[in-house]
């Protein structure tokens, strides 16, 4: 990704309160028209990143830029460049949709008129023109979001940052929400977006960050991130009856620790499930190594209905990484993936 | 044992402004009966110098009653109905009596412990002699015992309706305000008129609901109202008409605690410029400026923020202050007149301290629960950090919010002109009398707006900053009047006038020659006073924004 095709950029950023370290270290980079889908627990860190990128909070250690200011000393700039929707909606008592986005129109120096036609623009982009004459403290969560994401548009940003949008909405909302997320995108607008929910943000991000404990333990794009925990894949072969099930377990376990590497030994797992006449393994070995285990077991007399690989996605990503931050350092996943950002840019 | 008493209760307790609170009340009631403590060797057979300090602990009590009781129950059932944990209650095997009993006995255990705190200066009091143990003491406690009883009632029957915690402690601090003292004013106003009949009865029973009088007749001085004249009366009516009220307040409350208190639609928003030509005449005459009708852009020459707060107000809308100014108008306007008409023979003057006190009353009722949540309400609502990502700096926003509330004291303060007017056209030597009063019912205002701000600045809750603000703007006002209403003893002519100079109501009234107030010099020591307030609490609430507006 060339500088200029950078719009937010992190390096090194730290923030720590007394001996707690809430960020350690985040270095990123995202570009223009990409969705970053910020991914982690509860308290990872997820919030205060978005706060300093924001200018609401103050960094410990080093920089945040977006679109080339400095989200600390620029507060002016960033406030024009960004629209930010916090998780907590912000809502005023007594006041009209249009009136709320007339106030912040209006905070934000846009002239009457134009903020008249903004105002509609904004409602249609967020799919809440029917919501315009409602009382904003009457407006249940799924109408909120919208009218949030409409204010966040009021003054045309460039970067939309939007925390936790899709909490606390029903199926049908989600899918919305994904739909204008997307429209947002093709807008030319930089999001990023952080939710709990992952298969929400698989469909929609161009890139994915995860992050645990303050630190940020893979970075790129989902297709990347994917390849890098499909390390140890998962297999499932259903056959016909239930008595073949033991019979079959014995036979991939001592199949596969003839064929797996030395240092690998060990680390299979088979498990058979006689009421689901089914056999799963997970293993470390590629598909050329694999393909004759099939054989094998047909040659033994054994009938298999189906030899499927149990599919990975970004929730599976997300534990693996997790879990791999959680047991230290030394974990691969642990370490940001250094060039998933530029790939990510390469991506689009 | 019931366990909604246990969580309530301990729920108070584990609050570290209880603990505070409870510790300033024990060390101020110790240091008032100290600083009156009898120093020279002479003995008091007349017991007039117990009574004194009596009268002061017994005032002071009255007054931490009014002022700390009445937070806790207000608060009480709305915020378990916002929190979500009124519908567990109500869906658990506790009955809605049990619920009731247990959310009050919290509140009120927690209010006996204040009532406790006063012991130690009480029973010192008691030590000096010369008060009677049952008839002054153990009266004083039982009149007190009811008040907490009332007010916790009264509390949770607005909580019971309150959709917000800081309009449950608004609304409720505005109602025991009108108990304390609204309801001394039909007496007051027919006392010497001749025999009214039931009118004059229903005034004596309606003062009855204050405990100002009560409590007089416990230290043995004539009532608000009564003439100079001792009553005798005034505690047993008082009895009487708070077991009343409480139970009714009670019944009311029980009736709400079940599914009607969620049961609430969404507003539909409907807008009168979509309405038919019939509702849309009708709106505009009974409305005159109609809050349902659509609103145009905020002007480019406007404060947003200042709009904003007008238009976002559930208090203090434009559609309510034009009727209650208009209300004024016409009793400012009715006093002024029937003075002149002869119908009463109270004077031009005292119909002035009439007028200036109902401002004052409605400045003190209106200023607070404006001020005091323009920070917290933002920080409450989640709006301070969408405000803080706006090009708007600090200095815009508080500006915005603070004419928000001049504009309305502005309203409030022209509403008793015509009254004004009317007594310079009576009497038009008053006229430099009437515009000092008018500066300093402007000063009243600056000072009360600057202290509400500042003191609602400095905490995150919006029901906590309307309360402490309230708490503190009464007893900025009220201090004063107390030490004036003893400035025969034990207070002197000059300790009087330092305090009154603290109070720009004194002020006015010394300017009006009210009876009582004409031997103080107060002016103009009383406006450099507020001005040097208002100033200092205004560069505090600057200090707080400034703090607030920067990153974490």
């Amino acid at each position: 990704m060339s500088d200029s095709e950078v719009v937010v950029e992190t390096k090194d950023l730290t923030k720590s309160y007394g001996e707690f370290t809430a960020l350690d270290s985040l270095t990123m980079q995202v570009g223009k028209g990409q969705i970053l889908g910020f991914i982690g627990p509860n308290g990872a860190g997820k919030t205060t990143t978005i706060r300093i990128l924001v200018g609401l909070s103050k960094p410990t250690r080093g920089v945040a830029k977006i679109a080339g200011a400095d989200c600390l000393n620029e507060s002016r700039k960033i406030k024009r460049l960004v629209g930010y929707m916090p998780d907590e909606f912000g809502r005023y008592n007594n006041m009209r949709v249009s009136e709320y986005l007339d106030f912040f129109g209006a905070a934000y120096g846009i002239g009457r008129r134009a903020r008249n036609r903004r105002v509609d623009e904004v409602l249609e982009i967020a799919g809440a023109t029917h919501m315009r004459d409602l009382f904003v403290d009457a407006l249940s969560r799924g109408m909120q979001q919208r009218v949030g994401i409409a204010r966040t548009l009021m003054h045309d940003p460039e970067v939309m940052i939007l925390d936790e949008p899709a909490n606390g909405l029903d199926p049908q909302a989600r899918i919305d929400m994904r739909f204008m997320l997307l429209r947002l995108a093709e807008m030319g607008k930089t999001l990023i977006v952080t939710s709990h929910i992952l298969p929400e943000l698989a469909r929609v991000c161009d890139l994915v960050a995860m992050i645990t404990k303050g630190k940020l333990r893979a970075f790129g794009t989902l297709d990347e991130i994917m390849k890098d925990i499909k390390q140890r894949r998962t297999f499932e072969l259903l056959l016909l009856n239930g008595d073949q099930v033991d019979r079959t377990t014995a036979a991939v376990r001592n199949w596969l620790e003839q064929h797996s590497a030395e240092e690998t030994l060990g680390q299979s797992d088979v498990t058979g499930a006689p009421a689901e006449t089914m056999v799963r393994f997970s293993t470390s070995l590629g598909d050329e190594a694999l393909s004759p285990l099939l054989t094998h077991l047909v040659q033994q007399g054994e009938a298999v209905a189906q030899f499927r690989e149990v599919a990975t996605d970004l929730e599976d990503a997300f534990l693996s990484v997790a879990n791999a931050g959680e047991q230290g350092p030394q974990m691969k996943a642990s370490a940001p993936l250094p060039k998933t950002a530029d790939a990510g840019a390469n991506a689009q | 044992m019931n366990p909604v008493i246990q969580r309530e209760f301990y729920g108070i307790l584990r609050s570290p402004k209880a603990l505070a609170m409870l510790l300033i009340l024990t060390i101020v009631f110790s240091v008032a009966v100290l600083m009156r403590w009898p120093s020279d060797a002479s003995a008091d057979l007349s017991g007039s110098q117990s009574l004194e300090v009596f009268r002061i602990f017994g005032y002071g009590l009255l007054a931490g009653v009014m002022f700390l009781v009445p937070a806790f129950p207000a608060v009480s059932i709305v915020n378990e109905k916002n929190d979500g944990t009124l519908e567990l209650l109500l869906n658990s095997p506790l009955s809605a009596g049990a619920i009731y009993f247990g959310k009050i006995s919290g509140v009120l255990l927690f209010s006996l412990l204040v009532l406790l705190s006063s012991l130690p200066a009480s029973a010192a009091c008691y030590a000096m002699g010369g008060i009677d143990f049952t008839a002054e003491l153990g009266l004083l406690y039982l009149v007190l015992l009811l008040l907490v009883v009332q007010y916790s009632t009264l509390g949770m029957l607005v909580s019971s309706y309150a959709q917000t915690s800081d309009a449950a402690v608004r609304i409720t601090y505005s109602a025991v305000f009108a108990l304390f003292f609204l309801t001394l004013i039909p007496r007051a106003f027919m006392q010497g008129t001749g025999d009214w009949g039931m009118l004059k009865w229903g005034g004596d029973w309606i003062r009855y609901l204050s405990p100002l009088p009560a409590v007089m007749e416990i230290m043995g001085q004539s009532s608000v109202g009564s003439a100079g004249l001792k009553e005798t009366n005034s505690t047993l009516g008082f009895v009487i008409v708070t077991l009343v009220s409480s139970f009714l307040f009670a019944l009311k409350t029980l009736t709400r605690l079940n599914y009607r208190i969620f049961d609430q639609s969404r507003a539909q928003g409907v807008i009168t410029d979509d309405r038919g030509l019939g509702t849309r005449v009708a709106r505009r005459l009974f409305y005159i400026v109609d809050p349902q009708r659509r609103k145009a852009g905020i002007p480019w020459f406007l404060n947003p923020v200042m709009v904003k707060e007008f238009r976002c107000r559930r208090f203090g809308r434009m559609q309510w202050l034009l009727r209650l100014i208009a209300f004024c108008a016409v009793v400012s306007m009715i006093l002024t007149s029937m003075t002149a008409l002869g119908v009463t023979s109270w004077g031009v003057n005292n119909i002035g301290a009439l007028l200036v006190v109902l401002q004052v009353m409605l400045v003190l009722v209106l200023t607070p629960s404006l001020a005091s949540g323009l920070i917290s309400g933002e920080l409450d609502s989640g709006g301070w950090a969408l405000l803080r990502m706006t090009p708007m700096s600090a200095r815009q926003v508080v500006i915005g919010k603070i004419l928000s509330v001049i504009w309305t004291l502005l309203l409030v303060l022209m509403a008793t002109l015509p009254g004004y007017i009317m007594m310079i056209v009576i009497q038009p030597t008053m006229i430099t009398q009437v515009q000092i009063v008018l500066i300093c019912l402007g000063w009243t205002a600056a000072y009360v707006l600057a202290v509400s701000a500042a003191v609602g600045g400095m905490f995150r809750s919006t029901a906590v900053s309307t309360t402490m603000s309230y708490v503190i703007v009464i007893a900025l006002f009220l201090l004063p009047m107390i030490v004036w209403l003893r400035r025969e003893a034990p207070f002197g002519q000059d300790t009087v006038e330092a305090a009154l100079k603290s109070n720009p109501v004194g002020a006015a009234l010394s300017a009006l020659q009210t009876p009582g107030f004409e031997s103080y010099d107060l002016l103009p020591a009383a406006w450099w006073f507020a001005g040097f307030v208002s100033l200092f609490m205004l560069f505090v609430l600057g200090i707080q924004v400034w703090r607030l507006t920067r990153p974490d």
